[in-house]
């Protein structure tokens, strides 16, 4: 049985629900939003310890600010990671539950790592903070992190090998099931998307916290200016870095799927572009905020991108293409996530502007409009449930 | 169809269900907790009675900390877990259901970025404001519910799905509706549960510390009530007879109904004790109930999922992650007919033909080839459910703690040689909770073989004896 067979017969038999390039769109769009959270727990994670360490004042008190920062952005990583997995398993079944299985004790093991990595990070926030106690917990909280991010980093990297994989399961033709080998990895992959990444992401949060808390009446100005340059100049250390290291995934995972170049031109367009945009914020990086997040949210889609682009021209060697999946057009689950998607992008808003807005004001006051958008967010998720038992009737009363 | 991971000491199925019970406490407690949390606080506001606020505070920390975001990581926990251990079982809910689980990412969206807008704005917005937070906290929770439960109970009653192929039927299923309510309403039993251990841990002579452990029993006997009601007079008649008859078979390991009766006891017991002596309510005995409803929970769910056995989805696919049933609405084909005839070895990726199976061991006898084609065998065929290797036991002393043994219930059945054993797998479809064997006779053999071998290794040799005792 060769390859192009083997994952043929993998693929599940009912196919997607609706045209296959959409989940690869949400896959790569939905993996932007997951892996800017992950990145930015380990950066404030990081910087938590350093400050610290340290005992400048100032690197203190931003210390304490992204030691709050890291179980939430930890959490968020979590949440937002949900909707990439779904969609990876629906056009990738084969390679996502191939690599899972072949390191299904790490796969499995995974989640009790990033829940000690998250209890830790509160118990830094929680007992520690005030006072740099428990500075351990910090510093075991950033190793499981990291750990973690190195699991994810081998079961991408297995997956997208699947002429290797009887190899690997049944070595000398014996089975190995314990699911505990690290069949692959690529170290300046892995050092480009997530420490590196950290940084950057960390950089950019810096820059736009700064700007947002800014225009709160007891603003302390002086700190902010100060923790915007910091961001800023984490960023122009961080950028060549990023591109060496991208230079270095381009000549080490590159060659075997005949992407050298792309790879590379990728890395150093995006570091020479971030380090650029970083320097010309010099006069004034805390009036930059808003645009450091929007710009490294379009590098975090050009690597989202990069990644499938990869993954694609392997998948090709062995004729697999998410545009020839079979699929079928299921309206039953068009209706449903439509009308979900409505409703949870409304409501979802307007939490999102609670928070923005009652930190933004020293009183927490919420806009009037803001009110006015809640009443009707909550009337809808409210309408939903009547649309739901509406749709359950419907389906259990006619499409038996 | 994939790789097999067995586990490593522990069974891979124990992982998925040591993870989903957590999970299961963790998700309706944050359901269940955020409705009682409503209640608590539209008192507050109509009231106008600011101490009841110190109870919300502490509740919601405790819950933005432990139920959401463990909850949410539990959640990735089972699909990390059952990936591994079942990939096909999981991947026939993807497939008809990815779009359900994306609408239910939304109501976790809500979920999780709303409890942190609710703690972190406790105090800060109006009054109004954090009410309306509540109850986009009920509701996004309760939207979770509802949507899990459609794709949780399609995998024991697909209904017309296995005809029709429809999303929407398979959703909509015979026990959806019973299900759901069912569940919202036990869930009021794990709140209850919570409600006190915050509640007890309210400093003695605070303000409302004696009601609201009253609200938490009173509220908890009526989940408990009406939970009770629903499964005797509509959930367990609407289950198939399948399922019926397996629940009080073996296939139930049977600690499980102690454990379960035994929370529902301690559950009736702690709530109507909190309701008539709220002021001698504790929080070690609070904390004592949560253990005893987490190892009923854990009961439970087992009893939820073996009754489906064979099958990962009735009806359709069968543990061992083989279609059994064809599909034509969606233009699927069963898998075991085919492989009936012409054998599982080579045919399926990651079964190997005969002639690749060991071949580093150039020095094998045939018996020994016979064995490591066996094992192989048997790993894909019965793995999924039982223990069939050294590697998913723990030792201690002489004991060995493994999930359904194969060498265990062999001896138990007196089958330990390779001809007894054969004859044994070829009518083990008489076990209602088994399949026929897929495969060929030779296969059939050569699973013997190894069996016949695993015994020897689990028992030292010794299989009678222990057998006997």
């Amino acid at each position: 049985m060769d390859v192009q067979e083997m994952l043929e017969m993998m693929r599940d038999p009912l196919g997607a629900p609706f045209f296959p390039v959409v989940f690869q769109v949400l896959l790569v769009v939905t993996w932007v939003l997951h892996i800017h959270f992950v990145t930015g727990a380990i950066g404030s994670s990081t910087f938590s310890i350093f400050a610290f360490l340290h005992k400048d004042p100032s690197l203190l008190r931003l210390g304490r600010i992204t030691a709050r920062l890291t179980p939430n952005m930890v959490g968020l990583g979590i949440v937002t990671g949900i909707a990439p997995l779904l969609f990876v398993q629906t056009i990738y079944d084969p390679l996502w539950y191939a690599s899972n299985t072949l390191a299904g004790f790490w796969s499995v093991t995974f989640i009790f790592v990033v829940m000690g990595g998250y209890s830790l990070a509160y118990l830094f926030y929680l007992k520690g903070s005030k006072d740099g106690r428990l500075l351990w917990s910090a510093v075991a909280s950033l190793v499981l992190l990291c750990f973690a991010g190195w699991v994810m980093h081998v079961l991408h990297t297995v997956s997208i090998r699947p002429d290797q994989w009887m190899n690997w399961y049944a070595p000398g033709g014996v089975i190995d099931t314990r699911g505990i080998q690290f069949h692959a990895y690529d170290v300046p992959r892995l050092m480009f998307l997530l420490p590196l990444q950290a940084g950057l992401s960390f950089a950019a949060t810096l820059m736009f916290v700064a700007w947002y808390l800014r225009q709160r009446t007891d603003a302390d100005l002086a700190f902010l200016d100060w923790t915007a340059s910091l961001g800023r100049r984490i960023g122009l250390i961080v950028a060549p870095l990023y591109g060496v290291f991208g230079l270095l995934w381009a000549f080490t995972e590159g060659p075997e799927f005949g992407l050298t170049a792309f790879i590379a031109a990728v890395a150093v367009g995006l570091s020479a572009g971030l380090f650029a945009f970083f320097w010309l914020q010099g006069k004034r990086p805390v009036l930059a905020g808003a645009k450091a997040l929007g710009v490294w949210a379009l590098a975090l889609l050009v690597v989202a991108v990069t990644r499938e682009v990869i993954r694609s021209v392997s998948l090709s060697r062995f004729n697999y293409s998410v545009a020839t999946y079979p699929y079928i057009i299921d309206w039953g689950s068009v209706l449903m996530f439509g009308v979900t998607s409505v409703v949870g992008v409304s409501v979802v808003t307007y939490l999102i502007m609670v928070i923005y807005q009652s930190g933004q004001s020293a009183d927490g006051t919420v806009s009037a409009k803001a009110e006015g958008f809640g009443r009707v967010a909550t009337a809808m998720l409210g309408a939903w449930f009547g649309f739901f038992v509406l749709v359950g009737l419907f389906s259990s009363l006619f499409l038996r | 169809m994939y790789p097999v991971w067995e586990g490593l000491y522990v069974h891979s199925a124990m992982y998925v269900a040591i993870i989903a019970t957590f999970h299961v406490l963790a998700s309706h407690l944050t359901v269940a907790a955020a409705w009682f949390n409503l209640y608590i606080e539209r008192r507050a506001v109509r009231e106008n009675r600011e101490e009841l606020y110190e109870y919300l505070k502490r509740s919601a920390l405790g819950l933005m900390v432990f139920a959401y975001v463990f909850g949410a990581m539990a959640g990735v926990g089972i699909w990390q877990s059952t990936t591994a251990a079942n990939p096909r079982g999981i991947s026939t809910l993807i497939h008809n259901f990815v779009l359900y689980w994306g609408s239910e990412w939304y109501m976790f969206l809500i979920d999780v970025i709303g409890i942190i807008a609710y703690y972190y704005t406790l105090g800060r917005v109006s009054k109004q404001t954090h009410l309306r937070l509540a109850w986009l906290l009920a509701l996004g929770g309760s939207g979770t519910l509802a949507i899990i439960v459609g794709i949780l109970s399609f995998k024991l009653t697909p209904g017309a799905w296995l005809v029709n192929g429809l999303s929407l039927a398979g959703f909509f299923n015979p026990t959806f509706w019973p299900q759901v309510l069912m569940r919202f309403a036990f869930m009021f039993v794990i709140t209850s549960g919570w409600s006190l251990i915050i509640a007890t841990g309210l400093p003695r002579g605070f303000f409302e510390r004696e009601k609201i452990i009253r609200y938490a029993g009173a509220i908890g006997l009526i989940g408990m009530v009406v939970g009770l009601g629903i499964w005797f007079l509509w959930y367990e008649p609407t289950l198939p007879a399948h399922a019926r008859s397996i629940m009080s078979s073996r296939a139930i390991v049977p600690i499980t109904y102690p454990l379960i009766i035994t929370g529902a006891v301690a559950a009736v017991a702690t709530l109507t004790f909190s309701y008539i002596k709220p002021h001698l309510q504790r929080r070690w005995i609070a904390l004592t109930f949560m253990i005893l409803l987490q190892a009923a929970i854990f009961g439970a769910e087992r009893v939820r999922e073996v009754i489906r056995k064979p099958d990962i989805i009735s009806g359709y696919i069968s543990s061992n992650q083989l279609l059994f049933a064809d599909l034509p609405a969606r233009g699927v084909v069963r898998e075991e007919q085919r492989l009936k005839q012409t054998g599982m070895l080579g045919n399926l990726p990651f079964l190997p033909p005969i002639d690749q199976i060991d071949v580093a061991n150039v020095n094998a006898t045939e018996a020994q080839r016979q064995i490591a084609v066996g094992h192989v065998l048997v790993v894909q065929e019965c793995g999924s459910c039982h223990n069939v290797s050294l590697q998913t036991q723990i030792r201690f002393l002489d004991q060995h703690l493994v999930l359904r043994s194969l060498a265990d219930l062999l001896v138990l059945r007196q089958r330990i040689t390779a001809t007894d054993i054969d004859a044994y797998i070829k009518g083990i479809q008489g076990f209602p909770y088994m399949h026929e064997m897929v495969g060929t006779d030779a296969e059939r053999a050569a699973m013997a073989a190894y069996l016949e071998d695993f015994i020897k290794q689990t028992y030292n040799n010794q299989p009678t004896v222990v057998g006997q005792r």
